[in-house]
C-alpha cells in the first residue's frame, strides 16, 4: 500500500467538525449501550488500541523519524509530532518519576471536546477521550514498548488541564539482550 | 457581573424563549421574576403570530425566506420579536417598549448570537434534540442580553 508520489496532502483532509461530531456520536451511543462508565471507558480503550496498532505504520511512514533512543525521546515524539500530525495540537511533556519511565502529556486544547461543555451528571467518571489512551498504547506496543496510558486530569471533570500519563513497563534493553543471544 | 452601566442598558431584553418545532418551550428566561407567568403567556400567544408569518412567507419563494421575522406584535408595555431557524425552532424575544433606542439591526444581531449559541448546544453529543436546554454557555449568552435587575 505505497502512496503514489505525486499525490498532494490536501486531498486527504476532512472537516474537523465532522470528525469531532462523529467522535461525540460514538461516545453518546456507547453511553446508551452500556450502563456503567467503566464499561464505556474500556470499550473506548479497546477501540483506540485497534486504531493505534494500525496508525503507527502510517505515522512512521509519514514522519520518517529516526529511532528513539530513550523513553523521554519517545514521549516527546508522541507529544510534538504525533499529536500535531493527527489532532493539530501539541502537548507538553514532563517526566514524573525518578526512574525515567513515567511521563505526562499536558494538553492545553483538546479538539475532541470542542462541543462538549461538561459531562452529564450521571456520567461523572466517564473518560471522554479514552480512545486517545488506547491509540497511544496500541501504537507503542507495535514498536515493542509496553506501556500503560491513562488520564490523570481531565478538563471535562473540572481539572485545569487535560493530562495523559504514560508509564513504560518493560525496558527497551531487553530486546537488545535477546538479539545478542 | 459588572453593575448597571447606563449605556449598556439599552441592548437588553426582558424575556427570551426558545420554542421547539412542536411548539413547546425548550428554554424560557425572564427578568422580573414576579411577572414570569405573564411572560410565559405572552410568548405562548406570540406563537400564533409566528405560525402566521411562516405560512405567509412559506408559500412564496422558499429560498428568500428570511430567518428573522421582525416585530410580531406590540403591546402597550412590551414589543415581541421573533426568529425562526430552518429546523423550525423559534426564538422569541420580549423587549420593553420604553427601549426606543433598540434598533432592528441590534435585535437581528442578538438573534444571530442566540442562534449561534443554540447551534453549539446542538453539537453537544450528550444533548438530545427536543430536550430542555440546560447549558451554562447558553445561559451566559442569554444573561448578557437580559436587563440587569439592580
Amino acid at each position: 500500500m505505497s502512496r503514489p508520489p505525486g499525490r498532494k496532502q490536501e486531498n486527504r483532509k476532512i472537516s474537523r467538525e465532522l470528525f469531532v461530531l462523529t467522535y461525540g456520536a460514538l461516545v453518546a451511543q456507547l453511553c446508551k449501550d452500556y450502563e456503567k462508565d467503566e464499561d464505556v471507558n474500556i470499550c473506548l480503550d479497546r477501540m483506540g488500541y485497534s486504531i493505534g496498532i494500525r496508525l503507527i505504520d502510517d505515522f512512521l511512514a509519514r514522519s520518517a523519524v529516526k529511532k528513539c533512543r530513550s523513553y523521554s525521546e519517545t514521549a516527546d515524539m508522541i507529544a510534538q509530532v504525533a499529536f500535531k500530525m493527527y489532532l493539530g495540537v501539541t502537548a507538553s511533556v514532563s517526566c514524573s518519576s525518578a526512574a525515567g519511565n513515567e511521563f505526562s502529556l499536558i494538553l492545553d486544547k483538546n479538539p475532541l471536546v470542542d462541543f462538549v461543555e461538561e459531562l452529564p451528571a450521571e456520567r461523572a467518571s466517564l473518560c471522554y477521550c479514552n480512545l486517545l489512551c488506547g491509540v497511544i498504547r496500541g501504537a507503542l506496543e507495535m514498536v515493542h514498548l509496553a506501556a500503560e496510558v491513562t488520564f490523570l486530569q481531565d478538563r471535562l471533570k473540572g481539572d485545569a488541564v487535560t493530562e495523559i500519563g504514560i508509564t513504560f513497563l518493560r525496558k527497551a534493553e531487553d530486546r537488545k539482550h535477546k538479539r545478542n543471544k | 457581573m459588572g453593575g448597571g452601566d447606563g449605556g449598556g442598558g439599552d441592548k437588553m431584553a426582558v424575556c427570551i424563549a426558545v420554542i421547539a418545532k412542536e411548539n413547546y418551550p425548550l428554554y424560557i428566561r425572564s427578568v422580573p421574576t414576579e411577572n414570569e407567568l405573564k411572560f410565559h403567556y405572552t410568548v405562548h400567544t406570540s406563537l400564533d403570530v409566528v405560525d402566521e408569518k411562516i405560512s405567509a412567507m412559506g408559500k412564496a419563494l422558499v429560498d428568500q425566506r428570511e430567518l428573522y421575522l421582525g416585530l410580531l406584535y406590540p403591546t402597550e408595555d412590551y414589543k415581541v420579536y421573533g426568529y425562526v431557524t430552518n429546523s423550525k425552532v423559534k426564538f422569541v424575544m420580549v423587549v420593553d417598549s420604553s427601549n426606543t433606542a433598540l434598533r432592528d439591526n441590534e435585535i437581528r444581531s442578538m438573534f444571530r448570537k442566540l442562534h449561534n449559541s443554540y447551534t453549539d448546544i446542538m453539537c453537544n453529543p450528550f444533548y438530545n434534540p427536543g430536550d430542555r436546554i440546560h447549558s451554562r454557555a447558553f445561559d451566559n449568552t442569554v444573561n448578557s442580553m437580559m436587563m440587569q435587575v439592580c
